[in-house]
């Protein structure tokens, strides 16, 4: 378990970095290294090149930018999780924050690195596709921004460019009263890698009447996805668990769900299903008792 | 308790001495040794599960920066001996690498030598290797079968061992009892997992001729085994019992790896370090536990009395023999559990199979049988319609009983397993566990209560060796101490194998204490090598607390009638005239009285004064033998296995998620008796860390195959142990029922917890799914496959209307 060989460069600044990776195709950036690092030690992950974004200026923070919140990718895990903003304006990415791997990982691990992983188990992800949040990146030709529901194409892999370096992660902040938000997870260990995750974030109305809902799965998928229908279906809805339930049924059923040894497909599309709605419930009873 | 202490230090509530220097990240592990000019060694595996190696090329490899040697198995066989087998099966020869033929995934089959680890790794990847592959088997039924695949054709089959023993008139008690059932088990492939993985440094001395060994062991026989390997006298190998071992429970006996590792520290004539990674220490250190299938036919009364046993464990040793075997045999020492079960059949089988070696685990094939055996009486209980304690209470051999003789041949000491039940059922309540266990069931989960009782066999000797193998005639199984008082009157107390965290200082200077009536912190506790030590067994078998605190009993009780007789010469009276207090002698005549230093100056610099006849000096030793288990079995296979048996009595309860399967363990209660306790801490830390083990048993671990033999779980991603949020709040019961064998009742504890847990946890998962009319029949028993039960379950009970 020793890593095979390879160079280690900690670039002083965003260009710096953008040539360094453009110059060698077989380079990888490298920011918490809490996946890559035993991938490397295992030989699973061979770069011949790191490099180590954490020396950059600018590349890690929180900041309420109004109608989104932006974290700089180096931003760590364990300092979102800690943070008073990420509570009150992104309450669901604050409930799924404890269920990423543990606290010495969290630590390390940082939020631009779990997105730009891509693991389809990995929460964060699952919480920037359910409130369709965006990424921005950066490379020698240029920079831009991507939608998640866009980025993310399998288990493990992004449509970021070629050389690109993911530099900010961007959550959409939803105003006004009456959020609640529900985040569920079944692995066979606490914060182990979840066979399915499911992230729900409602709004309802003085009248318990819901007005806006975002359902995700994660975990049983080859990638995060957003339950568009069921979403748009559960508006206008009280969320009762039988509106839950016929909203859920024929997008659950339709989902293209991953199998392996630990789980069955059958098992994670019938516990996406029972999670999801967990997670819309504890959201419901959540945002009833916000108006209280 | 249930009895006040008469002791002082033993069984008082004394913080364990060697926690100190881990605590403080003190230890000293075989890692942490470096040596001038020491090479590394890293391993190409096979990437076969059954293969002939057709052609071996390591030109490229040795090409590589800083790469010494490569050595592949042809070389190796010329060089050393073929390691050791307990079974008599001379056909199944295992070397440290494969020779001509790969016969499992990941098999070692050569070793690159190189300046660091890193650059071995590198050059491993650049030897090339060609394969023809073979065909395989992977399943214990299929083979078991004749015309399966043979893993070693010299040897004919898979089977290495099968063989029936009747005890008693099995087929008189079948018949005369009104029921009988049968069920099946099987205890899937886990093992303990230490975080330290076995590492060894070996540097050869060629002035004096003498392999220096330092690993991560656990092992009895080590160093000779290791010489006899690599034909060195015995007295060419040291073994250093010095090393701190992270982590163990039967596992880290890395014989094949110290073998290599001597082989190649005296062929390049520098030291050579060996750590498996976790790859291989996952995947090919030869550290696997039983993969057991169990088939039982039980014969009982319609009021619940079990009579007769008919048992078949079948289990998939891997590979190559080793003494993973043995493993069938150790559970005949307890094969009746705490029951007066009357007669027994047991069938043990051990096939070969394309899967990698196996080794000791905590318990040596009890944990698998205790499973098998309770859930045998939780069927019985529901086929007659008694509650299942009750059942047990019918069934359990009675306090007056004891010693107790099981039909195979076993001595049970003593026990009193009604009165622990008693105190366990007093202590959780158990009509309000049943109800919080309904309360729980209307909340919509799945709720379901487990209980289990049964023995941890210890004090270990190797009975089971002559039992299944008759070349073997050993009934010898000893352990030893060496107690030493200086010029200065300070004891140095020498022990003589290593230690995996049992705690062998706090025990030896305890029982030293005690007798002597000193402080047992100014006791002086150090570990020899193989060439200076007394003979001994290392701590396997659940034995240090009875072998070693006997042996440490008897020193210091020769000690200390060696300075009785001293005193006595020198206070002109008879021995029996000398009173000993707290290190301190007295004629009782006429209280004339010399202190502890005033004895030790007469032994050291007073020979004048000394009784005629006696050495010098002041020590004792003791080299003290397994009480009872001292002789052969007899012709219809009957013996003594271990001399004392601990009691447990599991009494948990769980909730079962309907939606996700997730088993939450919400109460463990656990009742435990084993004699006296000589460390209230020690044994708490391995009853909660065997109940641990337990739950991952139960719940999680596995190395898992696939049917083309590739082992999937290959590291802590896949082999899922239980981390601390998995491990529940655990309530003892304690309870002391003194052994009558031992110097001070104590019994063993090494293994307790998780002699009982995994069949716990199994009838309590089996009793909150009873009502879908399903069932649980192996271990582990994963979320995933509990939720799809009760999906199906649910769903043809949908059909059904």
């Amino acid at each position: 378990m020793k890593a095979a060989a390879f160079d280690y460069i900690r670039p002083k600044s965003l260009g710096e970095a953008t040539h360094l990776l453009a110059a060698n195709e077989d380079a990888r950036v490298i920011a918490g290294g809490q996946t890559l690092v035993p991938m490397m030690a295992m030989r699973l992950a061979r770069p011949t090149l790191l490099v180590d974004i954490a020396h950059i200026d600018g590349l890690s923070g929180i900041a309420d930018c109004g109608s989104f919140v932006t974290f700089g990718a180096m931003t760590r895990q364990a300092q979102a999780e800690k943070s008073a903003l990420v509570r009150t304006r992104l309450p669901l990415l604050a409930a799924a924050l404890p269920w990423v791997g543990h606290t010495p990982t969290r630590n390390r691990g940082t939020i631009g690195g779990s997105v730009a992983n891509a693991d389809p188990a990995a929460e964060i992800p699952l919480v920037l596709v359910t409130l369709e949040g965006s990424i921005c990146w950066t490379s020698v030709s240029g920079q831009g921004e991507i939608a998640a529901v866009e980025l993310f194409s399998g288990p493990m892999s992004t449509e970021m460019p070629a050389g690109a370096i993911l530099t900010e992660v961007r959550f959409p902040v939803w105003e006004g009263p009456g959020i609640g938000v529900g985040f569920h997870e079944a692995s066979a260990r606490r914060s182990d890698f979840a066979y399915v995750a499911t992230a729900a974030q409602v709004q309802l109305d003085r009248m318990g009447r819901c007005v806006r809902c975002s359902i995700g799965i994660g975990g049983a998928l080859a990638f995060p996805q957003r339950l568009p229908r069921a979403s748009k279906a559960l508006e206008g809805t009280h969320l009762t668990a039988q509106d839950i339930a016929s909203a859920l049924s024929s997008e659950i059923a339709a989902l293209e769900i991953m199998t392996d040894g630990h789980a069955s497909a059958a098992y994670r599309r019938r516990v996406a299903g029972a999670l999801a709605a967990r997670a819309l419930t504890d959201a419901r009873n959540q945002a009833q008792g916000a108006h209280v | 308790m249930n009895a006040p202490s008469k002791f002082t230090f033993v069984s008082s509530d004394r913080r364990v001495r060697e926690d100190r220097r881990f605590v403080a990240g003190q230890g000293r592990y075989v890692a942490d040794i470096t040596e001038a000019g020491m090479l590394h060694v890293a391993i190409v595996h096979a990437p076969h599960t059954a293969a002939r190696i057709v052609s071996f090329d390591a030109t490229r490899a040795l090409a590589m920066p800083g790469v010494v040697a490569v050595v592949e198995g042809g070389e190796l066989s010329e060089g050393v001996e073929p390691l050791m087998n307990g079974l008599d099966t001379p056909k199944v020869q295992r070397y440290p690498l494969a020779i001509k033929y790969v016969r499992y995934h990941g098999e070692w089959v050569a070793a690159v030598v190189a300046q660091t680890r890193a650059e071995a790794e590198d050059a491993a990847e650049c030897v090339d290797v060609i394969y023809e592959t073979l065909p395989h088997v992977i399943d214990t039924e299929e083979a078991y079968k004749p015309g399966s695949p043979p893993v070693h054709p010299a040897h004919g089959s898979n089977v290495l061992l099968d063989r029936t023993f009747n005890w008693g008139d099995i087929d008189g008690d079948f018949a005369a009892c009104d029921h009988n059932l049968s069920l099946r088990v099987t205890w899937g492939r886990s093992s303990t997992v230490p975080i330290e993985t076995f590492g060894v440094v070996a540097m050869w001395d060629p002035w004096s001729e003498t392999l220096d060994v330092r690993a991560s062991i656990q092992m009895p026989k080590y160093a000779d085994q290791i010489a006899r390997a690599l034909r060195l006298p015995g007295n060419g190998v040291r073994v250093h019992y010095d090393i701190d071992v992270g982590g163990s429970y039967g596992v880290k006996r890395g014989i094949k790896h110290t073998v290599l590792a001597g082989y190649l520290a005296m062929k390049l004539k520098q030291p050579v370090r060996l750590i498996e990674d976790r790859l291989e220490n996952m995947e090919s250190g030869d550290a696997h536990g039983p993969d057991r299938i169990f088939d039982i036919d039980v014969a009982f009364s319609k009021d619940g009395v079990v009579r007769s046993m008919k048992m078949r464990a079948m289990d998939n040793a891997g590979a190559y023999a080793g003494r993973a075997p043995f493993q069938l045999g150790k559970p005949i020492g307890a094969i009746v559990g705490p029951y007066r079960i009357n007669s027994v059949r047991y069938q043990a089988v051990s096939v070969t199979s394309n899967k990698a070696v196996q080794e000791a685990v905590r318990g040596f094939g009890q944990s698998p049988t205790n499973y098998a055996i309770e859930t045998m009486m939780d069927r019985v209980a529901e086929f007659v319609g008694l509650d299942r304690v009750e059942i047990r209470r019918r069934n359990f051999i009675r306090h007056d009983e004891f010693p107790y003789l099981i039909p195979s041949g076993t001595r049970y000491d003593s026990g009193d397993y009604h009165v622990v039940v008693d105190k366990v059922m007093k202590h959780v309540d158990w009509d309000s566990l049943v109800a919080e266990r309904d309360r729980l069931r209307a909340t919509g989960l799945y709720a379901g209560i487990g209980i289990s009782a049964c023995l941890e066999p210890s004090g270990g000797n190797s009975s089971f060796e002559p039992l299944l193998n008759t070349a073997n005639t050993t009934t010898t199984w000893m352990e030893s101490c060496r107690i030493n008082v200086d010029a200065l009157g300070h004891i140095t107390v020498t022990i003589h194998t290593t230690s995996s965290g049992q705690g062998h200082e706090t025990l030896a200077s305890t029982v030293i204490g005690e007798v002597l009536e000193i402080d047992p912190d100014s006791i002086r506790i150090v570990r020899t090598d193989s060439l200076t030590s007394l003979p001994g067994n290392s701590p396997v078998g659940s034995r240090m607390a009875v072998m070693l605190g006997g042996s440490c009993f008897h020193a210091a009780n020769k000690l200390k009638t060696k300075m009785v007789a001293i005193a006595a010469k020198n206070l002109g009276c008879d021995v029996n005239g000398v009173d000993y207090s707290g290190g301190a002698f007295r004629a009782r005549a006429s209280d004339k009285k010399l202190s502890w230093l005033d004895l030790v100056t007469i032994a050291h610099r007073n020979y004048h004064l000394l009784p005629e006849g006696f050495e010098p000096g002041l020590e004792a030793t003791n080299v003290y033998q397994v009480p009872t288990g001292n002789e052969l079995p007899t012709a219809d296979g009957r013996v003594q296995m271990y001399p004392c048996h601990s009691f447990e009595f599991h009494c948990i309860l769980v909730t079962i998620d309907p939606d996700t399967g997730k088993v939450d363990l919400r109460r463990y209660v656990i009742g435990h008796d084993c004699g006296t306790v000589i460390n209230p801490h020690i044994v708490k830390g391995m009853t909660l860390g065997g109940i641990a083990h337990g739950i991952g048993a139960a719940l999680l671990e596995e190395f898992v195959y696939d049917s083309e033999g590739q082992m999937l779980a290959q590291s802590f991603m896949d082999y899922l142990l239980p981390s601390s949020h998995e491990v529940p709040e655990v309530e003892i019961v304690h309870h002391c029922t003194p052994s009558p064998f031992t110097v001070m009742g104590q019994k063993g504890s090494g293994e307790s917890g998780y002699l009982g847990a995994p069949a716990a946890i199994s009838g309590a998962v089996n009793d909150a799914v009873r009502t879908l009319g399903i069932r649980f029949n192996k271990l582990p028993m994963r979320m995933t496959a509990i939720s799809d039960a009760i999906a199906d379950a649910k769903s043809s009970t949908a059909n059904a209307r």
